[in-house]
């Protein structure tokens, strides 16, 4: 619904503002519509490569989540992988936690013979590796979450070549994790986008800012409008000709919609 | 002749009558292992491990453990503390055993800059390593470094401030490019690993930023609850390093961190057939 214009001069300077960044919300939602676990995948295409590439037993990527602070393990790849799927470890735990914590790459071999060592978190994946070779995702000077990997099949440990090529690898992981998370996370998005407006909004000013944009771009809800984004997304795996035919239909039905509609509001 | 009357105060070392006070290291070729560190075994050198924790317990680093410390954030300003955590992750026992092996006499000071409670981790290391400074130790073993932009100007100052003081920073370097302090600065021995199987073997890089390569690949190491393990990384490479140096100052107390590094370039491991050939 259309906000009502007000004589204020720095309020038409933010309703205008406000238009426009609606405008941007709805299109990051139909985006993300469209990209349904954009990160999931990505993340999982990397611990695919890396097992591939290290022909490890298993790759795992946990990243850090607030509240409670831990490391959440989201995709995991190899014959031995799919245990740690949903795991969580706090931030101080184990060789995770200490890669996370200092953001430095680190290889143990010879783990298992030792009866104490992580023992405990390894068996609640199932498995319990012989080495680990682990990186940070990094980006912003930031670390984001962890990459690791078990069990090089070729060798009995990682070499310092293993641990290089894991960190490149981690990198762009960590740059390209960061970007989706922006992406996706829509009031910081908004806030980001209020305060460069309008610097001096105070905390209550932004909470009702962001209220008023986000009023009825509920994506749960079933509205005709997000319906169609999804049958949309949908028809993204059709050929070349099928997708021209679905073009024509709607222009077809915009055109008498507009030949009825005319100068009626939406 | 210029006597020290004449010339301004930072000339007065160089003024004729002051020059046998220069007089400290032999020349560079006539320096060997043997004059170096031989029969040094680290007596008398304090070392700082800024890292997890250590286990003082541990058969590895026992009876060498003089404090364990961590730094407490969360009031006005930053402190250091005794601490009886232990190695949160065991890390640092790891770094720990590794020097104590190669100099069995050296006193080990534990500042704990990792856990729950040290979320703002940069502020916890810089604060780790004033008081390393002041306290002072004479080697400070760094086996992490801040990935933060923001941070280069403290940590730029804290690595000047322990050259000036004669405390040498051991410094792990990091594989990843980006901001990596203080191992990036000039003032600091910074250190890779190479995949030679001796402690003892280390090379002297001239190409910066990494200064100086030591054994860091599939390192027996001591780690948490009394356990072991192989260990790969810089990390690890440092702590050979920081050894030497620790034998070194015991053997020749009062040399300066320029100096130490001097002498350890000297005594490398480095192919010396291609220096002669000039």
């Amino acid at each position: 619904m259309p906000m009502e214009p007000t004589p204020d001069s720095t309020d038409s300077i933010l309703h205008a503002a406000l238009l426009t960044i609606r405008e941007a919300a709805r299109r990051g939602l139909v985006a993300s519509r469209f990209q349904p676990d954009a990160e999931e995948r990505l993340l999982q295409s990397i611990v695919d490569a890396t097992v591939r590439l290290f022909e490890a037993e298993a790759a795992s990527i946990a990243l850090f989540e607030h509240n409670p602070d831990r490391l959440e393990f989201r995709v995991a790849s190899g014959p031995h992988g799919s245990g740690a799927v949903g795991m969580t470890v706090a931030p101080t735990d184990g060789i995770a936690g200490y890669v996370f914590s200092t953001g430095e790459a680190l290889a143990l071999s010879d783990v298992a013979s030792d009866p104490r060592f992580d023992r405990a978190a390894a068996e609640r994946t199932g498995y319990v590796p012989r080495s680990i070779a682990a990186v940070p995702l990094i980006s912003d000077g930031e670390t984001g979450g962890v990459l690791q990997v078990l069990d090089k099949r070729s060798a009995p440990s990682f070499t310092m070549r293993d641990m290089e090529l894991l960190a490149v690898f981690a990198s762009q992981a960590g740059i390209a994790i960061a970007a989706t998370r922006v992406q996706r996370d829509l009031p910081t998005l908004l806030a980001a986008a209020l305060r460069a407006v309008e610097p001096s909004l105070d905390q209550a000013a932004l909470e009702a800012l962001l209220h008023a944009a986000a009023t009825d771009l509920d994506p749960v809800a079933e509205a005709p409008f997000w319906r169609l984004v999804d049958e949309v997304a949908r028809l993204r795996g059709l050929g070349a000709n099928e997708l021209e035919l679905v073009g024509d239909i709607l222009q077809v039905v915009a055109e008498h919609r507009s030949h009825r509609g005319r100068g009626r509001y939406r | 002749m210029t006597s020290v009357e004449e010339l301004p105060a930072w000339s007065e070392p160089f003024a004729t009558d002051r020059r046998e006070r220069l007089a400290r290291l032999p020349a560079l070729d006539s320096i060997d292992r043997t004059w170096a560190w031989g029969g040094s075994t680290g007596g008398g050198v304090s070392i700082a491990i800024i890292d997890s924790g250590l286990e003082a317990n541990h058969p590895e680093v026992k009876g060498r453990v003089v404090e364990t410390l961590a730094v407490r954030l969360g009031g006005e300003r930053a402190t250091v503390e005794p601490d009886d955590m232990g190695d949160l992750f065991g890390h640092g026992t790891a770094c720990a055993s590794i020097i104590v092996g190669m100099a069995p006499e050296v006193d080990l000071v534990s500042i704990r800059v990792l856990g729950s409670d040290l979320k703002g981790k940069g502020e916890a290391f810089a604060e780790a390593m004033e008081y390393a400074i002041h306290r002072p130790v004479h080697v400070a073993n760094l086996s992490l470094s801040s990935k933060s932009e923001a941070l280069f100007p403290l940590f730029h100052q804290l690595a000047d401030e322990a050259y000036f003081s004669d405390v040498v920073l051991v410094s792990a370097a990091n594989n990843v490019a980006g901001p990596s302090y203080p191992s990036l600065f000039s003032s600091v021995i910074s250190v890779a690993a190479h995949a030679d199987a001796d402690p003892w073997r280390f090379y002297y890089n001239p190409s910066p930023p990494v200064e100086f390569g030591a054994w860091g690949v599939d390192v027996p190491v001591a780690w948490r609850d009394g356990g072991h393990t192989i260990a790969t990384g810089n990390s690890f490479a440092a702590p050979h390093i920081t050894a030497l140096v620790a034998l070194i100052l015991a053997k020749h107390p009062g040399l300066t961190p320029f100096e130490v590094k001097a002498v350890l370039a000297a005594v490398a491991n480095n192919p010396r057939e291609a220096a002669l050939a000039g």
